[in-house]
């Protein structure tokens, strides 16, 4: 049996990803995901004033900075204890959908799809369609993906200013009212882009694809003519040719905080939202509420000052220690929710917000490379019809207020967190207020979910689980392993902590 | 055609994102009509890491001629001065940006982080960032003050966070074109720091007559006591608005002063510092006995409409 050790590098992600493979006879029998850049925000934050945490912690990712904005300002509303009125919830999930949507159809169309254009598919009944589609700056759904993501965050700046990193929420409210304009303004961007997503993206209407609520339908409707001609179509033919319906997929456990705020509660830690969180058990096969007192993080593997076990994020702490020759192999921690690997993103929040085709497809198939793509993208649908349900709201409820400001007094030193669904799936910021100043600031974004370490008790995280048993054809070139990384819609920017190592190549100064 | 390679070092992506919102140019007209090739960028190139690397090699041994290098991202130093805090295949990518910028006929910094070392270089700055040619306002970049590239320029810094989008592709189409770029003292294009957040902002009215919000989310001027730094800080955002739309203070949030190498500053950046009633750092270049004189008239002079804050912004 051959084995060999590969280390591969990975772009059309954000941030910078580097794989450890060891393969035996092309098969991978173990992978780790090592990051490469440490940036240290968390220490960033000790000693500053509380609202600075709306300025810099956007910063951590420049493709979901109002994700990380909404989780900031909830943790500070959970630690001051303050209402926001409904306007300004409906105005921050309106912003986080049109960035989601950003989100979504960058990663589909110009991260994860261009790889059907390799060479090595030219021999595919779809490899023509696919090279006209998705050709980087050449194929027509590429191009038209950069124009209509260009236009969705025109929403953001309507109430933000501008896209990416703004800071327009704060404790209380967003900086900016809705009124005629802005609720008109944003209604076109949203036609244009529905009429797009319809006709090019689904082939078909909004209504009818939210309608489709089983697999069999589903395949049904892939051979209809409409639909395989669709961008979606055309990635699902590639996909499932290439079996990726059938493999890496990962973790059977999956978490989501729930998407967005009700904004009928007022009251702080709003854990009200209006597609239910909680955490699907992979082996019973049932969805509880989550606690987020049992999200824990280990260092074992990671080159941070080691503790024992796991630490919840009040109690946690990053503190580099850089140790290059031992068994640790990267600067990520590894998060757990009790002591279960979870995998979160779109198929998560879906599948546990009760989406019936999601559920079907994930019965029927189990989790797949391909699920969670098309998850990703179907997302979109259910994203567009709550963002006009918001601009109805906003228009009815125009003259409410959109901040209400916190007193001096109310902002007391205290502890708070703030759970959010960001693009990539669940997010988290826990901080502790003392004497006016940030005390601790720990996040746990969903790429550390789903790119985590082992943890103490030797157990791989999500890519790590998803990588396993996949045949690599040309460890040179592993287009494999891009398929698979690249339906995780990895963000390793947003690994915070996360420092360069390979797994058995040795540093020194 | 006017080759182009696109580094990220300890970077967020967020100057990447931006270019993507670029309208006039856009990042695709760049390509198609401002005679820019592209030979790499981390997250749209189609091509594998290896092709990459091979580019790399031939740019390196001056095989592929490398006529714009953008760096995106703060250069990473740490752990003592390696700089594998952030790496590429086992090599400090702080490295790999001064290889690259030895070759390259000119080297953009895209975004503060690149050009003065940015957000990850706040302190107590864990990952020792630096940008590259500046550390925050001061030498001790990367490359030493008096480097210059093939072209005979110094880093061009298209500073922001992120840097404006527009800024950033029509920096390139002019460097494209082989126009002569001028720069200003801390080495940014003149075109797009030549002007301060302060003018063109809606908000402007309020700022006049001094009428001045104490709390976020109202109408009136953000410059006296919620930290805004438009008066003082060099950025088109509101002659350009951003996403075609709209800039931070027109939306009631204050300038952070992005463009400038001391962003972000080490204070409560939602609070005002002040001298008595007056902010400690006026609008560029003002006298504070001349300031302080206007504002006590404009404030009397103030018309009912504006003191009231009834106006729209």
């Amino acid at each position: 049996m051959a084995t060999i050790e590969v280390n591969i590098n990975l772009n059309r992600v954000e941030g910078d990803l580097e794989i450890a493979l060891v393969l035996d006879d092309g098969v991978v029998t173990e992978a780790r995901t090592v990051g490469t850049l440490y940036r240290g925000f968390e220490q960033i934050m000790m000693g500053r004033a509380p609202r600075d945490a709306l300025v810099i912690t956007p910063r951590v990712c420049g493709i979901c900075g109002t994700a990380h904005l909404y989780s900031a300002v909830l943790a500070l509303e959970h630690a001051w204890r303050t209402p926001v009125p409904p306007n300004a919830t409906r105005i921050r999930n309106l912003c986080l959908i049109a960035e989601g949507i950003q989100n979504d159809l960058r990663q589909t169309f110009l991260f994860f799809a261009p790889d059907f254009c390799h060479r090595r598919y030219a021999q595919h009944n779809w490899f023509d369609d696919a090279v006209d589609a998705l050709e980087p700056f050449r194929g027509s759904i590429y191009l038209e993906t950069l124009a209509q993501t260009r236009k969705v965050v025109e929403i953001v700046a309507h109430f933000g200013g501008q896209w990416p990193h703004s800071s327009y929420m704060l404790p209380g409210g967003v900086t900016t009212p809705a009124d005629l304009r802005r609720v008109l303004a944003c209604r076109s961007v949203l036609d244009e882009i529905q009429r797009w997503y319809e006709r090019r993206v689904i082939g078909a209407s909004l209504d009818d694809w939210l309608a489709l609520e089983d697999a069999e339908r589903y395949f049904a409707w892939l051979d209809t003519p409409a639909h395989a001609g669709s961008a979606l179509g055309l990635m699902s033919r590639a996909a499932r040719s290439l079996g990726l319906h059938l493999c890496a997929s990962g973790t059977p456990h999956m978490l989501s905080y729930g998407a967005w705020c009700n904004p009928d509660r007022w009251s702080s830690p709003h854990d009200a939202r209006l597609l239910p969180g909680g955490f699907y058990d992979g082996g019973s096969g049932t969805v509880e509420p989550y606690d987020q007192q049992l999200i824990n993080e280990h260092v074992r593997h990671s080159w941070f000052r080691p503790y024992d076990g796991g630490q919840h994020p009040w109690n946690g702490e990053t503190v580099p220690d850089f140790q290059p020759n031992s068994d640790r192999y990267t600067w990520a921690k590894a998060p757990r929710y009790g002591d279960k690997a979870v995998q979160t993103g779109p198929l998560a929040e879906l599948l546990i917000g009760g989406d019936a085709l999601i559920a079907s497809l994930h019965r029927a198939e189990g989790g797949s490379a391909w699920l969670r793509q098309f998850a990703r993208v179907r997302r979109i649908a259910v994203e567009l019809k709550q963002a006009r349900l918001i601009l109805d709201e906003l228009t009815a409820n125009l003259h409410e207020p959109h901040i209400l400001n916190p007193a001096k007094t109310q902002e007391t030193d205290g502890e708070g967190y703030g759970l959010i669904m960001a693009a990539r799936g669940a997010l988290g910021h826990w901080l502790k207020i003392k004497d006016g100043v940030f005390e601790k600031y720990q996040i746990i974004t969903p790429t550390a979910w789903n790119a985590s370490p082992r943890d103490s008790g030797g157990l791989p995280g999500h890519w790590e689980q998803s990588l396993v048993g996949l045949s690599v054809q040309v460890p040179d070139d592993p287009v494999e392993i891009g398929h698979v990384i690249r339906s995780h819609d990895p963000c390793l920017v947003c690994t915070v902590h996360v420092l360069n190592t390979g797994t058995r190549l040795r540093f020194g100064p | 055609m006017a080759t182009l390679f696109w580094l990220q070092t300890g970077a967020c992506g967020g100057d990447s994102l931006a270019l993507l919102s670029a309208e006039s140019p856009s990042l695709e007209q760049i390509f198609s009509a401002h005679g820019v090739e592209l030979l790499w960028h981390p997250s749209l190139s189609g091509a594998s890491m290896r092709e990459h690397d091979a580019l790399l090699e031939r740019i390196v041994n001056g095989e592929q001629a490398l006529d714009i290098l953008c760096v995106e991202g703060s250069i990473v130093t740490a752990p003592r001065g390696t700089g594998l805090y952030d790496s590429y295949r086992g090599r400090a990518r702080m490295d790999i940006a001064r290889e690259l910028a030895e070759r390259a006929g000119t080297v953009v910094a895209m975004g503060t982080c690149a050009a003065y070392g940015g957000v990850h270089a706040a302190a107590p700055n864990p990952g020792d960032c630096i940008g590259l040619q500046y550390n925050r306002s001061a030498p001790g970049g990367l490359l030493p003050p008096e480097w210059r590239s093939r072209a005979g320029l110094p880093v061009v810094n298209v500073s922001g966070c992120p840097a404006h989008p527009h800024a950033m592709t029509q920096t390139l189409a002019w460097l494209a074109a082989g126009l002569p770029l001028p720069l200003d003292e801390l080495n940014r294009p003149k075109a797009f720091f030549n002007t301060v957040v302060h003018q063109g902002c809606t908000r402007n009215e309020y700022h006049e007559y001094d009428i001045e919000e104490n709390e976020p989310g109202g109408r009136a001027c953000l410059f006296f006591n919620l930290g805004c730094q438009g008066p003082m800080t060099q950025a088109v955002c509101n002659s350009d608005l951003w996403n075609g739309t709209s800039s931070k203070t027109r939306a009631g949030v204050p300038c952070f002063g992005c463009t400038s190498p001391s962003f972000p500053r080490d204070a409560d950046l939602f609070l005002t510092e002040k001298v008595g009633d007056i902010p400690l750092r006026l609008p560029l270049g003002v006298e504070r006995p001349r300031y302080m004189a206007y504002k006590n008239l404009a404030r009397a002079a103030a018309p009912e409409r504006v003191k009231d804050k009834k106006m729209d912004v």
